[in-house]
């Protein structure tokens, strides 16, 4: 018989029992643990993948509402900005027309004063223009008094006060 | 010239074949012998009527390729069984070179073999019995590969003297022939034997005992029919262990066969032609030996693949019976 193909009964027998320990063992501590130690790291890849495409939805989504927000803000701020300029020129054109009336109201309120310290300078003037002719008129009396020329030139003075009179 | 002087002496060119088969098959004597091992053997074959000078006796001494069976399984179950415990335990979960060999392998066979053929949902059950294959097969490959045990009769051939050695030295014993435990169909054909049952009782699982065997021809055929298919099918569930046994046993017997013819021409040269001869030729024969090593470490993964992934097909074949 060829020695390559002798039946070894003994050495079949051996090997059953080799293989099937060495299934056994390795079953038990080698490949049960391992495949699963690898489902369990497949499952966290998955998930922690999983996660990470959540995230970035939830960042671009949050990216979207702070864009949002922001243009919101700037119109609002532009919209503010307007309208106080607005008031503000307003209130500016108030406060210039009140001014103006004031001080056209000064204006008038002097004018009125000065109208009326005018004319009682003006009286005061005829008045004291009285005296003063009278105190002359009196002191020509006392020189000569039957002079005609000392008539006339009462007279003639007299006149020109009225007419003085009659101008103001 | 001293070895080839003594080379020279003791070789004859038609020694070469008898050399080579020496070479690949078991030991004729048993390497250790155990008293226990040997009144179990003669109980064993008693209880079966098988007398201890047929060829078919029980004989459970330690031969050289059961001590080869227990050194291949003490280093596979020591090398992934540290590997493995120490992937799994550390927090950093960085395999380590070894462990991303093993890693690729175990992922690609659950991948695209386990998966694929058994099924996503059954492949658990069965993914142990697959890989255990792969990797024993695989280590018993390479390791046949590695000449461990020539060294030891390059000890026995120069360091000592072959006579005082003596025929029965273990070293001796241990020295000659070859040293691939998966050359020696007994072993093959005993993993196609697991092979063979496990495809059964996946089988019987699924199906309960009777549809299983239901299952061996399809239904619905005309009657005159299954007097054909089922001889058939019956007859091919055998085949298949058989050609699992004889295909890794003979690509592994072959390949070292191979590998010894071609170191051999160096001393058959010397035998025939003289040293001189034996030194031109070393080169040719060390270089076709170095290439057909590497080939046969090729053919070493792809046979322990194909006895892996043959085994998932029976299984799956089993498991999803649709003709």
């Amino acid at each position: 018989m060829n020695p390559l193909l002798t039946p070894e009964l003994g050495t079949y027998v051996w090997s059953l029992v080799i293989f099937m320990t060495v299934l056994f063992v390795l079953r038990k501590y080698a490949w049960n643990p391992l495949l699963d130690f690898l489902e369990e790291r497949e499952k966290d890849i998955a998930e922690s993948l999983k996660m990470a495409e959540s995230a970035k939805t939830d960042l671009e989504q949050i990216k979207d509402e702070s864009e949002k927000i922001l243009n919101e803000a700037k119109k609002e701020g532009k919209a503010i900005v307007g309208d106080s300029k607005l008031r503000a020129e307003e209130s500016a054109a108030k406060i210039l027309n009140d001014a103006k009336a004031k001080s056209n109201e000064f204006l008038d309120d002097a004018k009125s004063k000065i109208e009326i310290e005018k004319k009682r300078a003006i009286k005061e003037i005829k008045e004291e223009v009285v005296d003063l002719s009278l105190e002359l008129a009196t002191k020509v009396l006392q020189r000569n008094v039957k002079d005609d020329d000392n008539n006339k030139f009462i007279k003639s003075s007299l006149e020109a006060v009225k007419v003085d009179e009659a101008k103001s | 010239m001293f070895i080839a002087e003594k080379v020279g002496k003791e070789w004859t060119m038609d020694q070469a074949p008898q050399y080579a088969i020496d070479h690949v098959a078991n030991s004729k004597k048993n390497i250790f012998e155990f008293d226990f091992l040997n009144s179990l053997s003669a109980k064993i074959s008693n209880f079966f009527g098988i007398s201890s000078e047929s060829l078919f006796y029980i004989d459970l001494g330690i031969s050289k390729h059961v001590f080869l069976l227990f050194f291949v399984s003490f280093i596979v179950v020591s090398t992934i069984v540290t590997l493995i415990q120490g992937y799994i335990s550390h927090k950093k979960n960085i395999p380590n070179k070894f462990m991303s060999i093993i890693e690729m392998f175990v992922i690609y066979l659950r991948d695209d073999v386990l998966k694929n053929f058994i099924g996503v949902k059954e492949y658990r059950s069965w993914a142990p019995l697959v890989y255990t294959i792969f990797f024993f097969v695989l280590f018993g490959n390479v390791l046949g590969l590695i000449p461990i045990f020539d060294l030891t009769g390059l000890i026995g051939k120069i360091g000592y003297n072959a006579e005082m050695l003596g025929k029965d030295n273990i070293l001796y014993l241990l020295s000659k022939g070859g040293h691939t435990v998966t050359a020696n169909v007994n072993v093959t054909f005993a993993i196609a034997t697991i092979t063979f049952v496990a495809f059964i009782a996946a089988g019987i699982q699924k199906y309960g005992f009777v549809q299983h065997w239901k299952n061996l021809a399809p239904s619905g055929l005309p009657w005159p029919l299954y007097f054909v298919v089922v001889p058939i099918e019956f007859m091919g569930l055998f085949i298949r262990p058989l050609a699992l046994t004889l295909r890794l046993a003979g690509n592994m017997m072959g390949g070292h066969i191979a590998l010894i013819i071609f170191i051999t021409f160096i001393f058959s040269a010397t035998a025939e032609l003289g040293g001189l001869a034996g030194f031109g030729i070393a080169p040719f024969s060390i270089s076709l030996a170095l290439g057909l090593t590497m080939l046969e470490l090729l053919v070493a993964v792809i046979q322990a693949y194909v006895f892996a992934l043959l085994t998932a097909v029976f299984i799956g074949m089993a498991i999803h019976v649709d003709h």
